[in-house]
């Protein structure tokens, strides 16, 4: 059984040192830091939840959290994959649980799809055009990426959409950054697939000349 | 380099690409995704540059991830926080905005 996101973890991300604020520090942090992300969060909690009631209340509990814990965050670090991880963190604890996607079934498909070095294989290229991408539109895209187990549909979103680094999904996902490569690889290929068979059954002409 | 990294195509007729098919093509298919992210190591940026002069294959599997990474960019729509939600969490937290 993978323990992928298996197990309730630790919502807030461990500091070297905790630092003590005062209050007026205390809202200039969440005023200068942590606000400006909040509509990337909130885009982050819809596309992992994919419902706008669960979506604000993931992000209205990842910010009292945050507020809660800041002596744990370092004034002028990373408060962008700071929050990211907690909110990633709630969500598997608070959320997954109950959301639409049943858990088991997710950890089955990426326990799969992880195996399969044959599935990692495959190649994606000639049977799906730039062309064919390029004309659709940002629905039908979204369709695909919400379609993908919410594992590899995350480390699309945090990497292609959020543009963070490796380096900042492998501490935002508690992973080693070798194990971010593998899966955001995994995870186009996947994309990819999801695509093709939506042009196929669209009439798109998804084959190269 | 022949290749126009910016078109969606090979940058010249006239190119006589020596490889139609790559064997590797799962492994440069890591490489060409770390360039694009800007993640890759001088060793993968060296093994793209050498690919990418004379691999058709490599070509457009460079230009297909491209394109799938700048649909993502462009076209996903980004949900915005609704203003109540913002003004919730303030009143939650009782701070001085």
């Amino acid at each position: 059984m993978s323990v992928i996101m298996s197990e309730e973890i630790e919502e807030i991300p461990l500091a070297a040192s905790e630092t003590s604020y005062n209050d007026i520090e205390r809202n200039d942090i969440f005023n200068r830091e942590f606000m400006p992300h909040i509509n990337s969060m909130y885009n982050f909690a819809f596309r992992l939840t994919m419902d706008e009631d669960d979506a604000n209340d993931l992000v209205q509990d990842t910010y009292l959290k945050a507020f809660r814990f800041i002596s744990s965050f370092e004034r002028g670090t990373n408060a962008k994959a700071w929050l990211f991880r907690i909110l990633k963190n709630s969500f598997i604890n608070d959320y997954r649980k109950r959301s639409k996607e049943p858990s088991k079934v997710d950890y089955q498909e990426v326990e799969t799809t992880y195996n399969s070095e044959e599935a990692a294989e495959v190649d994606h290229t000639t049977d799906l055009r730039v062309e064919t991408v390029q004309d659709m539109i940002g629905d039908e895209v979204a369709t695909a990426l919400n379609s993908l187990p919410v594992d590899f549909r995350t480390v699309i979103i945090l990497c292609d959409i959020e543009g963070f680094t490796y380096e900042e999904m492998a501490k935002i996902l508690d992973i080693p950054i070798g194990t971010v490569r593998s899966r955001l690889h995994r995870a186009r290929n996947l994309l990819k697939d999801k695509l093709r068979a939506y042009a196929s059954s669209m009439g798109y002409d998804t084959n190269e000349d | 380099m022949v290749l126009d990294m910016h078109s969606s195509a090979p940058a010249s007729e006239n190119t006589k690409y020596q490889k139609e098919y790559c064997e590797q093509h799962a492994a440069c298919l890591k490489k060409i995704q770390a360039v694009l992210d800007g993640e890759a190591s001088e060793e993968e940026k060296a093994h793209f540059r050498d690919n990418i002069d004379h691999c058709m294959h490599c070509i457009k599997m460079y230009h297909l991830e491209k394109c799938v990474k700048e649909t993502l960019q462009a076209k996903v729509d980004k949900r915005i926080c609704p203003d109540n939600l913002v003004a919730t969490i303030k009143a939650k937290l009782n701070l001085i905005f």
